[in-house]
Protein backbone atom coordinates (compact mmCIF):
# COMPACT_ATOMS: atom_id res chain seq x y z
CA UNK A 1 0.00 0.00 0.00
CA UNK A 2 1.45 3.59 -0.62
CA UNK A 3 -0.26 6.94 -0.58
CA UNK A 4 -2.74 6.26 -3.57
CA UNK A 5 -4.25 4.33 -0.13
CA UNK A 6 -5.13 7.27 1.25
CA UNK A 7 -6.55 8.72 -2.33
CA UNK A 8 -9.04 6.29 -2.88
CA UNK A 9 -10.04 6.72 1.01
CA UNK A 10 -10.45 10.31 0.93
CA UNK A 11 -12.60 9.97 -2.27
CA UNK A 12 -14.74 7.49 -0.88
CA UNK A 13 -15.21 9.38 2.40
CA UNK A 14 -15.89 12.49 0.12
CA UNK A 15 -18.86 10.33 -2.07
CA UNK A 16 -20.39 9.07 1.20
CA UNK A 17 -20.49 12.35 2.67
CA UNK A 18 -22.11 13.74 -0.48
CA UNK A 19 -24.41 10.58 -0.66
CA UNK A 20 -25.48 11.48 2.96
CA UNK A 21 -25.55 15.24 2.78
CA UNK A 22 -29.23 16.07 3.16
CA UNK A 23 -29.43 13.08 5.89
CA UNK A 24 -26.75 15.42 7.43
CA UNK A 25 -28.20 18.72 7.15
CA UNK A 26 -31.29 17.43 8.36
CA UNK A 27 -29.62 15.92 11.62
CA UNK A 28 -28.12 18.70 12.16
CA UNK A 29 -30.86 21.03 12.08
CA UNK A 30 -32.39 18.94 14.84
CA UNK A 31 -29.68 20.15 17.20
CA UNK A 32 -27.74 22.82 15.88
CA UNK A 33 -27.37 25.19 12.91
CA UNK A 34 -27.98 22.66 9.89
CA UNK A 35 -25.10 23.64 8.13
CA UNK A 36 -22.86 20.50 9.38
CA UNK A 37 -23.88 18.68 5.71
CA UNK A 38 -22.71 21.43 3.92
CA UNK A 39 -19.32 21.76 5.80
CA UNK A 40 -18.64 17.77 5.76
CA UNK A 41 -19.47 18.00 1.58
CA UNK A 42 -17.31 20.81 0.82
CA UNK A 43 -14.41 19.98 3.46
CA UNK A 44 -14.06 16.49 2.54
CA UNK A 45 -14.13 17.25 -1.20
CA UNK A 46 -11.35 19.85 -0.80
CA UNK A 47 -9.35 16.98 1.23
CA UNK A 48 -10.40 14.23 -1.64
CA UNK A 49 -9.57 16.46 -4.74
CA UNK A 50 -6.05 17.68 -3.40
CA UNK A 51 -4.71 14.26 -2.95
CA UNK A 52 -6.09 13.40 -6.01
CA UNK A 53 -4.38 16.49 -7.74
CA UNK A 54 -1.40 15.27 -5.90
CA UNK A 55 1.77 13.38 -6.94
CA UNK A 56 2.98 13.37 -3.47
CA UNK A 57 4.43 10.07 -2.61
CA UNK A 58 4.67 11.09 1.26
CA UNK A 59 1.48 9.50 2.42
CA UNK A 60 1.86 11.59 5.58
CA UNK A 61 2.63 15.14 3.64
CA UNK A 62 -0.39 14.07 0.92
CA UNK A 63 -2.58 13.74 4.41
CA UNK A 64 -1.48 16.70 5.93
CA UNK A 65 -1.93 18.59 2.77
CA UNK A 66 -5.42 17.58 2.46
CA UNK A 67 -6.02 18.80 6.28
CA UNK A 68 -4.72 21.92 5.36
CA UNK A 69 -7.06 22.15 2.07
CA UNK A 70 -10.05 20.92 4.44
CA UNK A 71 -9.36 23.81 6.79
CA UNK A 72 -9.26 26.56 3.80
CA UNK A 73 -13.15 25.00 2.16
CA UNK A 74 -15.03 24.13 5.70
CA UNK A 75 -13.47 26.75 8.63
CA UNK A 76 -16.28 25.76 10.51
CA UNK A 77 -15.76 24.29 14.12
CA UNK A 78 -16.15 20.60 12.70
CA UNK A 79 -14.94 21.25 9.62
CA UNK A 80 -11.51 22.52 11.48
CA UNK A 81 -11.52 19.48 13.83
CA UNK A 82 -12.10 17.02 10.62
CA UNK A 83 -8.79 18.83 9.51
CA UNK A 84 -6.99 18.62 12.49
CA UNK A 85 -7.30 15.10 12.43
CA UNK A 86 -6.20 14.34 8.77
CA UNK A 87 -3.48 17.07 10.12
CA UNK A 88 -2.16 14.86 12.87
CA UNK A 89 -2.55 11.77 10.90
CA UNK A 90 -0.53 13.44 8.44
CA UNK A 91 2.17 13.90 11.61
CA UNK A 92 2.39 9.90 12.37
CA UNK A 93 2.82 8.82 8.53
CA UNK A 94 5.22 11.46 7.59
CA UNK A 95 8.37 9.89 5.64
CA UNK A 96 6.52 6.73 5.02
CA UNK A 97 6.18 6.00 1.29
CA UNK A 98 4.84 2.49 2.06
CA UNK A 99 1.80 2.06 4.40
CA UNK A 100 1.03 -1.38 6.37
CA UNK A 101 -1.71 -1.87 8.14
CA UNK A 102 -0.51 -1.14 11.49
CA UNK A 103 0.11 2.59 10.02
CA UNK A 104 -3.49 2.70 9.11
CA UNK A 105 -4.57 2.23 12.46
CA UNK A 106 -2.43 4.94 13.98
CA UNK A 107 -3.22 7.32 11.59
CA UNK A 108 -7.00 6.94 12.42
CA UNK A 109 -5.53 6.62 16.47
CA UNK A 110 -3.81 10.11 15.40
CA UNK A 111 -7.08 11.40 13.50
CA UNK A 112 -9.05 10.53 17.28
CA UNK A 113 -6.47 11.84 19.51
CA UNK A 114 -6.57 15.30 17.75
CA UNK A 115 -9.81 15.67 17.61
CA UNK A 116 -10.15 14.84 21.22
CA UNK A 117 -7.36 16.60 22.73
CA UNK A 118 -8.71 20.03 20.11
CA UNK A 119 -12.51 19.21 20.85
CA UNK A 120 -11.62 19.10 24.41
CA UNK A 121 -14.28 16.68 24.52
CA UNK A 122 -13.81 13.01 26.19
CA UNK A 123 -16.52 9.81 25.20
CA UNK A 124 -19.80 9.39 26.39
CA UNK A 125 -20.39 13.43 25.64
CA UNK A 126 -22.17 12.37 22.65
CA UNK A 127 -19.67 13.62 19.99
CA UNK A 128 -18.31 12.26 16.99
CA UNK A 129 -15.87 10.82 19.65
CA UNK A 130 -18.48 7.89 20.42
CA UNK A 131 -19.05 6.69 16.72
CA UNK A 132 -15.09 6.86 15.98
CA UNK A 133 -13.53 5.36 18.61
CA UNK A 134 -14.96 2.00 18.22
CA UNK A 135 -14.62 2.03 14.81
CA UNK A 136 -10.64 2.85 15.61
CA UNK A 137 -10.47 -0.03 18.61
CA UNK A 138 -12.12 -2.86 16.41
CA UNK A 139 -9.65 -1.63 14.36
CA UNK A 140 -6.38 -1.71 16.23
CA UNK A 141 -8.21 -5.54 17.40
CA UNK A 142 -8.87 -7.46 14.45
CA UNK A 143 -4.92 -6.19 12.92
CA UNK A 144 -2.98 -7.13 15.87
CA UNK A 145 -4.99 -10.26 15.32
CA UNK A 146 -3.33 -10.53 11.88
CA UNK A 147 -6.73 -9.87 10.09
CA UNK A 148 -6.45 -8.67 6.45
CA UNK A 149 -7.50 -4.74 5.91
CA UNK A 150 -10.57 -5.54 3.97
CA UNK A 151 -12.03 -8.09 6.99
CA UNK A 152 -10.63 -5.53 9.99
CA UNK A 153 -12.31 -2.48 8.07
CA UNK A 154 -15.35 -4.26 7.71
CA UNK A 155 -15.16 -4.82 11.21
CA UNK A 156 -14.58 -1.13 12.33
CA UNK A 157 -17.54 -0.02 10.53
CA UNK A 158 -19.98 -2.49 12.35
CA UNK A 159 -18.54 -1.15 15.17
CA UNK A 160 -18.38 2.25 14.27
CA UNK A 161 -22.43 1.90 13.49
CA UNK A 162 -22.80 0.34 16.95
CA UNK A 163 -21.00 3.73 18.57
CA UNK A 164 -23.45 5.95 16.45
CA UNK A 165 -26.28 4.43 17.46
CA UNK A 166 -24.72 4.04 21.31
CA UNK A 167 -24.93 7.96 20.86
CA UNK A 168 -28.14 8.44 20.51
CA UNK A 169 -29.27 7.60 24.16
CA UNK A 170 -26.18 9.56 25.55
CA UNK A 171 -26.88 13.40 27.24
CA UNK A 172 -24.85 16.50 24.92
CA UNK A 173 -22.37 18.26 26.70
CA UNK A 174 -20.81 20.40 23.89
CA UNK A 175 -21.73 22.46 21.21
CA UNK A 176 -25.70 23.69 20.65
CA UNK A 177 -27.16 20.15 21.50
CA UNK A 178 -25.67 21.04 25.14
CA UNK A 179 -28.17 23.43 25.26
CA UNK A 180 -30.94 20.82 25.36
CA UNK A 181 -29.61 19.16 27.85
CA UNK A 182 -31.62 15.88 29.19
CA UNK A 183 -33.94 16.43 25.79
CA UNK A 184 -30.78 15.71 23.91
CA UNK A 185 -30.94 12.23 24.95
CA UNK A 186 -32.33 9.95 22.23
CA UNK A 187 -31.74 12.57 19.52
CA UNK A 188 -29.44 11.16 16.79
CA UNK A 189 -25.97 13.02 17.01
CA UNK A 190 -24.61 14.43 13.72
CA UNK A 191 -21.11 14.22 14.67
CA UNK A 192 -21.19 10.69 15.80
CA UNK A 193 -22.97 9.73 12.01
CA UNK A 194 -20.01 11.85 10.73
CA UNK A 195 -17.58 9.43 12.21
CA UNK A 196 -20.03 6.41 11.39
CA UNK A 197 -19.63 7.19 7.58
CA UNK A 198 -16.23 7.54 7.60
CA UNK A 199 -15.41 4.01 8.93
CA UNK A 200 -17.78 2.61 6.27
CA UNK A 201 -16.21 4.77 3.46
CA UNK A 202 -13.16 3.15 4.71
CA UNK A 203 -13.90 -0.58 4.87
CA UNK A 204 -15.29 0.28 1.25
CA UNK A 205 -11.59 2.13 0.14
CA UNK A 206 -10.01 -1.32 1.77
CA UNK A 207 -11.75 -4.14 -0.24
CA UNK B 1 -25.43 53.27 12.68
CA UNK B 2 -22.93 56.41 12.73
CA UNK B 3 -19.68 55.35 12.43
CA UNK B 4 -16.89 57.26 10.30
CA UNK B 5 -16.13 54.88 8.06
CA UNK B 6 -16.24 53.92 4.04
CA UNK B 7 -17.33 50.74 3.13
CA UNK B 8 -17.92 49.02 5.98
CA UNK B 9 -16.58 45.83 4.67
CA UNK B 10 -12.89 47.55 4.21
CA UNK B 11 -13.26 48.46 7.83
CA UNK B 12 -10.44 46.44 9.00
CA UNK B 13 -8.09 46.80 6.57
CA UNK B 14 -8.15 50.72 6.34
CA UNK B 15 -7.68 50.89 9.91
CA UNK B 16 -4.51 48.51 9.36
CA UNK B 17 -3.06 51.16 6.36
CA UNK B 18 -3.70 53.59 8.83
CA UNK B 19 -2.12 51.92 11.31
CA UNK B 20 0.98 51.09 8.81
CA UNK B 21 1.30 54.95 7.77
CA UNK B 22 1.22 55.81 11.54
CA UNK B 23 3.63 53.65 12.63
CA UNK B 24 6.21 52.44 10.38
CA UNK B 25 9.15 52.28 13.34
CA UNK B 26 7.24 49.85 15.11
CA UNK B 27 4.73 47.46 13.09
CA UNK B 28 5.09 46.45 9.44
CA UNK B 29 3.09 42.93 7.46
CA UNK B 30 4.45 39.74 6.11
CA UNK B 31 3.53 37.54 3.31
CA UNK B 32 1.72 40.45 1.06
CA UNK B 33 -1.49 40.41 4.30
CA UNK B 34 -2.26 43.30 5.87
CA UNK B 35 -3.55 40.96 8.62
CA UNK B 36 -0.25 39.23 9.07
CA UNK B 37 1.23 42.06 11.55
CA UNK B 38 4.88 42.12 12.55
CA UNK B 39 7.09 43.59 14.05
CA UNK B 40 9.55 45.87 12.57
CA UNK B 41 12.49 45.52 15.31
CA UNK B 42 13.09 41.52 15.22
CA UNK B 43 15.53 40.88 17.50
CA UNK B 44 17.76 37.81 16.26
CA UNK B 45 17.82 34.66 18.89
CA UNK B 46 14.44 35.58 20.99
CA UNK B 47 11.55 33.88 21.63
CA UNK B 48 8.80 35.57 19.56
CA UNK B 49 5.43 36.53 20.84
CA UNK B 50 1.96 35.94 18.40
CA UNK B 51 -1.19 36.90 19.77
CA UNK B 52 -4.03 37.70 17.40
CA UNK B 53 -7.96 37.59 17.68
CA UNK B 54 -10.48 39.51 16.35
CA UNK B 55 -10.74 43.13 15.11
CA UNK B 56 -12.58 46.09 16.81
CA UNK B 57 -10.80 46.00 20.32
CA UNK B 58 -7.91 48.65 19.16
CA UNK B 59 -5.65 48.78 21.42
CA UNK B 60 -5.81 44.89 21.77
CA UNK B 61 -4.61 43.02 20.27
CA UNK B 62 -2.38 44.42 17.85
CA UNK B 63 -1.43 47.49 19.60
CA UNK B 64 0.77 45.36 21.23
CA UNK B 65 3.49 44.75 18.92
CA UNK B 66 6.65 46.23 19.70
CA UNK B 67 9.89 46.77 21.87
CA UNK B 68 9.88 45.08 24.84
CA UNK B 69 6.14 43.01 24.50
CA UNK B 70 4.67 41.01 21.20
CA UNK B 71 6.30 40.31 18.04
CA UNK B 72 3.30 39.94 15.98
CA UNK B 73 -0.47 39.95 15.46
CA UNK B 74 -2.78 37.91 13.20
CA UNK B 75 -5.60 40.24 13.07
CA UNK B 76 -9.13 38.95 12.35
CA UNK B 77 -12.40 40.92 10.78
CA UNK B 78 -14.63 42.16 13.46
CA UNK B 79 -15.21 40.15 16.33
CA UNK B 80 -13.76 37.12 13.84
CA UNK B 81 -11.12 34.78 14.11
CA UNK B 82 -7.87 35.43 12.20
CA UNK B 83 -7.03 31.96 9.78
CA UNK B 84 -4.76 29.38 10.63
CA UNK B 85 -2.37 30.07 7.27
CA UNK B 86 -2.32 34.07 8.93
CA UNK B 87 -1.01 32.84 12.21
CA UNK B 88 1.36 30.61 10.27
CA UNK B 89 2.75 33.22 8.31
CA UNK B 90 3.16 34.98 11.31
CA UNK B 91 4.67 32.33 13.49
CA UNK B 92 6.89 31.81 10.10
CA UNK B 93 7.93 35.51 10.27
CA UNK B 94 8.77 36.00 14.00
CA UNK B 95 10.66 32.66 14.89
CA UNK B 96 14.02 33.26 14.68
CA UNK B 97 15.42 29.79 15.94
CA UNK B 98 14.46 30.32 19.49
CA UNK B 99 10.62 29.19 19.33
CA UNK B 100 7.46 30.99 19.42
CA UNK B 101 4.44 31.77 22.32
CA UNK B 102 1.07 32.18 21.56
CA UNK B 103 -1.00 34.39 24.04
CA UNK B 104 -4.44 34.70 23.10
CA UNK B 105 -7.62 35.09 24.80
CA UNK B 106 -9.99 31.90 25.84
CA UNK B 107 -12.10 31.68 22.66
CA UNK B 108 -13.18 29.08 21.17
CA UNK B 109 -12.46 29.74 17.23
CA UNK B 110 -9.23 31.39 17.98
CA UNK B 111 -8.17 28.37 20.38
CA UNK B 112 -8.49 25.98 16.89
CA UNK B 113 -7.40 28.38 14.49
CA UNK B 114 -3.74 28.96 16.33
CA UNK B 115 -3.56 25.10 17.03
CA UNK B 116 -3.86 24.73 13.56
CA UNK B 117 -1.18 28.03 12.57
CA UNK B 118 1.11 25.99 14.81
CA UNK B 119 0.96 22.56 13.35
CA UNK B 120 1.56 24.05 9.90
CA UNK B 121 4.75 25.76 11.70
CA UNK B 122 5.47 22.40 13.46
CA UNK B 123 5.26 20.48 10.01
CA UNK B 124 6.10 22.34 7.48
CA UNK B 125 8.90 24.79 9.58
CA UNK B 126 9.89 22.48 12.42
CA UNK B 127 9.36 25.76 14.54
CA UNK B 128 8.29 24.78 17.88
CA UNK B 129 5.57 27.00 19.39
CA UNK B 130 3.89 26.95 23.05
CA UNK B 131 0.56 28.15 23.72
CA UNK B 132 -0.79 30.55 26.92
CA UNK B 133 -4.72 30.84 26.57
CA UNK B 134 -5.71 34.01 29.10
CA UNK B 135 -8.86 34.08 30.21
CA UNK B 136 -9.57 36.15 33.73
CA UNK B 137 -13.22 37.44 33.22
CA UNK B 138 -14.51 36.47 36.74
CA UNK B 139 -17.87 37.62 35.74
CA UNK B 140 -17.84 34.57 32.45
CA UNK B 141 -17.68 31.65 34.73
CA UNK B 142 -16.83 29.98 37.69
CA UNK B 143 -13.37 29.45 38.79
CA UNK B 144 -12.20 26.09 36.96
CA UNK B 145 -11.34 23.75 39.64
CA UNK B 146 -7.55 21.49 39.61
CA UNK B 147 -7.29 20.16 36.47
CA UNK B 148 -10.76 21.44 34.90
CA UNK B 149 -10.76 23.50 31.47
CA UNK B 150 -10.77 27.31 32.53
CA UNK B 151 -13.68 28.43 30.62
CA UNK B 152 -13.36 31.75 31.98
CA UNK B 153 -12.99 35.07 28.81
CA UNK B 154 -9.58 36.60 28.47
CA UNK B 155 -10.52 40.19 28.45
CA UNK B 156 -8.56 43.93 29.20
CA UNK B 157 -5.78 41.50 31.90
CA UNK B 158 -3.96 39.77 29.37
CA UNK B 159 -1.91 43.25 28.48
CA UNK B 160 -0.16 42.30 32.07
CA UNK B 161 0.90 38.58 30.12
CA UNK B 162 1.66 40.69 27.50
CA UNK B 163 3.71 43.15 29.25
CA UNK B 164 5.58 40.53 31.29
CA UNK B 165 6.47 37.71 28.96
CA UNK B 166 7.26 39.89 26.19
CA UNK B 167 9.51 41.71 28.77
CA UNK B 168 11.12 38.24 30.03
CA UNK B 169 11.64 37.02 26.28
CA UNK B 170 13.73 40.98 26.03
CA UNK B 171 15.90 39.84 28.44
CA UNK B 172 16.42 36.48 26.31
CA UNK B 173 14.90 34.06 28.52
CA UNK B 174 14.08 31.07 26.83
CA UNK B 175 11.00 29.32 25.02
CA UNK B 176 9.75 27.18 28.09
CA UNK B 177 10.97 29.78 30.93
CA UNK B 178 8.93 32.65 28.64
CA UNK B 179 6.03 30.38 28.56
CA UNK B 180 6.26 29.66 32.61
CA UNK B 181 5.98 33.66 33.28
CA UNK B 182 3.67 33.85 31.11
CA UNK B 183 1.36 31.11 32.83
CA UNK B 184 2.15 32.67 35.87
CA UNK B 185 1.15 36.37 35.10
CA UNK B 186 -2.07 35.20 33.33
CA UNK B 187 -2.94 32.56 36.70
CA UNK B 188 -2.70 36.44 38.95
CA UNK B 189 -4.78 38.39 36.57
CA UNK B 190 -8.83 39.04 37.48
CA UNK B 191 -11.20 40.83 35.56
CA UNK B 192 -14.57 42.40 35.48
CA UNK B 193 -16.55 44.83 33.36
CA UNK B 194 -19.33 46.58 33.20
CA UNK B 195 -20.90 48.50 30.45
CA UNK B 196 -23.97 50.80 29.26
CA UNK B 197 -24.00 51.11 25.59
CA UNK B 198 -24.12 48.20 22.66
CA UNK B 199 -21.49 47.90 19.86
CA UNK B 200 -22.01 47.32 16.51
CA UNK B 201 -20.36 45.65 13.99
CA UNK B 202 -20.14 47.89 10.99
CA UNK B 203 -21.12 45.13 8.37
CA UNK B 204 -24.11 43.61 10.59
CA UNK B 205 -25.31 48.09 10.46
CA UNK B 206 -26.83 47.65 13.89
CA UNK B 207 -26.17 46.54 17.69
CA UNK B 208 -26.75 42.98 18.16
CA UNK B 209 -28.27 43.57 21.72
CA UNK B 210 -29.31 46.30 23.48
CA UNK B 211 -28.77 47.57 26.87
CA UNK B 212 -32.02 49.99 28.29
CA UNK B 213 -31.16 54.02 28.68
CA UNK B 214 -31.05 53.67 32.35
CA UNK B 215 -29.47 50.49 32.80
CA UNK B 216 -26.28 48.59 32.85
CA UNK B 217 -24.49 45.73 31.74
CA UNK B 218 -22.50 43.98 35.06
CA UNK B 219 -20.29 41.28 33.62
CA UNK B 220 -20.21 42.10 30.11
CA UNK B 221 -17.79 40.92 28.19
CA UNK B 222 -16.14 42.41 24.81
CA UNK B 223 -18.17 41.11 22.08
CA UNK B 224 -21.30 42.05 24.57
CA UNK B 225 -21.68 38.45 25.87
CA UNK B 226 -24.19 38.14 29.03
CA UNK B 227 -22.64 39.06 32.16
CA UNK B 228 -23.95 38.64 35.74
CA UNK B 229 -27.12 41.06 35.77
CA UNK B 230 -28.48 43.73 33.96
CA UNK B 231 -29.88 46.68 36.42
CA UNK B 232 -30.69 50.52 36.97
CA UNK B 233 -27.46 52.43 36.59
CA UNK B 234 -25.93 53.34 39.92
CA UNK B 235 -22.89 55.84 41.62
CA UNK B 236 -19.62 55.05 40.29
CA UNK B 237 -18.61 54.13 43.68
CA UNK B 238 -21.58 51.45 43.79
CA UNK B 239 -20.67 49.97 40.66
CA UNK B 240 -17.35 49.37 41.80
CA UNK B 241 -17.80 47.75 44.89
CA UNK B 242 -20.07 45.78 43.37
CA UNK B 243 -17.04 44.58 41.10
CA UNK B 244 -14.76 44.50 43.47
CA UNK B 245 -16.71 42.06 45.50
CA UNK B 246 -16.77 40.15 42.83
CA UNK B 247 -12.77 40.23 42.31
CA UNK B 248 -11.14 40.41 44.91
CA UNK B 249 -12.15 36.76 47.02
CA UNK B 250 -11.36 35.50 43.49
CA UNK B 251 -7.62 34.43 43.40
CA UNK B 252 -7.89 35.72 46.49
CA UNK B 253 -6.41 39.36 46.77
CA UNK B 254 -5.38 39.96 50.52
CA UNK B 255 -4.15 42.11 52.94
CA UNK B 256 -0.47 42.48 52.34
CA UNK B 257 -0.68 41.46 48.67
CA UNK B 258 0.83 43.94 45.81
CA UNK B 259 -1.32 45.31 43.10
CA UNK B 260 -1.10 46.48 39.38
CA UNK B 261 -4.51 48.05 38.51
CA UNK B 262 -5.90 48.73 35.03
CA UNK B 263 -8.88 50.62 34.59
CA UNK B 264 -9.87 49.92 31.04
CA UNK B 265 -12.37 52.28 29.22
CA UNK B 266 -14.25 50.13 26.48
CA UNK B 267 -14.38 52.68 23.93
CA UNK B 268 -16.85 55.61 24.38
CA UNK B 269 -16.30 56.36 28.28
CA UNK B 270 -14.18 59.21 28.58
CA UNK B 271 -11.02 59.34 30.49
CA UNK B 272 -12.53 61.71 33.31
CA UNK B 273 -15.11 58.83 34.52
CA UNK B 274 -12.32 55.88 34.46
CA UNK B 275 -10.43 58.72 36.68
CA UNK B 276 -13.60 59.41 39.42
CA UNK B 277 -13.56 55.02 39.00
CA UNK B 278 -10.14 54.93 39.69
CA UNK B 279 -10.70 57.38 43.00
CA UNK B 280 -13.14 54.63 44.78
CA UNK B 281 -10.95 51.53 43.37
CA UNK B 282 -7.60 53.14 45.58
CA UNK B 283 -10.09 53.94 48.39
CA UNK B 284 -11.73 50.78 48.61
CA UNK B 285 -7.81 48.97 47.84
CA UNK B 286 -6.26 51.16 51.26
CA UNK B 287 -9.06 49.39 53.48
CA UNK B 288 -8.57 45.98 52.43
CA UNK B 289 -4.76 46.61 52.80
CA UNK B 290 -3.76 45.98 49.15
CA UNK B 291 -1.07 48.24 47.99
CA UNK B 292 -1.03 49.26 44.83
CA UNK B 293 2.47 49.44 42.44
CA UNK B 294 1.00 50.63 39.51
CA UNK B 295 -2.11 52.29 37.68
CA UNK B 296 -2.52 52.01 34.13
CA UNK B 297 -5.92 54.33 33.47
CA UNK B 298 -7.09 54.76 29.43
CA UNK B 299 -8.23 52.42 26.63
CA UNK B 300 -6.22 48.98 26.94
CA UNK B 301 -8.78 46.76 25.37
CA UNK B 302 -12.28 48.30 24.03
CA UNK B 303 -15.54 47.18 22.02
CA UNK B 304 -15.68 49.70 19.43
CA UNK B 305 -17.83 52.37 20.78
CA UNK B 306 -19.23 50.30 23.88
CA UNK B 307 -19.54 52.53 26.71
CA UNK B 308 -18.04 51.36 29.94
CA UNK B 309 -14.97 50.25 31.64
CA UNK B 310 -13.64 47.09 33.36
CA UNK B 311 -10.99 46.36 36.12
CA UNK B 312 -8.11 43.94 36.20
CA UNK B 313 -6.42 43.19 38.95
CA UNK B 314 -2.81 41.83 39.30
CA UNK B 315 -1.17 40.35 41.66
CA UNK B 316 2.05 40.91 42.09
CA UNK B 317 5.60 39.04 43.34
CA UNK B 318 9.44 40.50 43.06
CA UNK B 319 9.69 38.44 39.67
CA UNK B 320 6.20 39.67 38.08
CA UNK B 321 7.07 43.28 39.88
CA UNK B 322 10.54 43.73 37.51
CA UNK B 323 9.09 42.21 34.53
CA UNK B 324 6.24 44.62 34.76
CA UNK B 325 8.53 47.35 35.26
CA UNK B 326 10.79 47.11 32.71
CA UNK B 327 10.70 49.36 29.57
CA UNK B 328 8.43 49.00 26.36
CA UNK B 329 7.56 50.69 23.38
CA UNK B 330 4.72 50.06 20.99
CA UNK B 331 2.13 52.14 19.35
CA UNK B 332 -0.12 52.28 22.00
CA UNK B 333 1.79 51.76 25.39
CA UNK B 334 4.89 52.73 26.22
CA UNK B 335 6.90 52.66 29.32
CA UNK B 336 10.57 54.38 30.16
Amino acid sequence: MNSSYIVKMLAEISAIMNENKDRLIELDSVVGDGDLGLTMTKGFAAASEFAAGSDETDAGKMLYGAGKAMSSAAPSTMGTLMSIGLMQGGKVLKGKTELSNEDVVEFLAAYENGIMTKGKAKLGEKTFLDGFDPGVQALKVAVEAGEDLAAATAKAAVAAEEGFNAATNMKAVHGKPAVKGDASIGMVDPGACVAMLIFKAIAKASV
Amino acid sequence: MKKIINKPENYVDEMLEGLYAAHPDYITYTADDLRCLVTSNKVAGKVGIVTGGGSGHLPLFLGYVGKGMLDGCCVGGVFQSPSPEQVFNVTKEVDDGAGVLYIYGNYNGDILNFDMGAEMADFEEDIRVETVVAGEDVASAAPAGPGEPNHRRGVAGIVFVYKCAGAAAAQMKDLDEVKRIAEKAAANVRTMGVALTPCTIPEVGKPGFTIADDEMAIGMGIHGEAGIRNGKIEPADAIVDEMLEKILPDIPYVKGDEVAVMVNGLGATPLDEQYIVTRHIDKRLKEEGIKVHRYYVGEFATAMEMAGFSISLFKLDDELKELLDAPAATPFFKQL
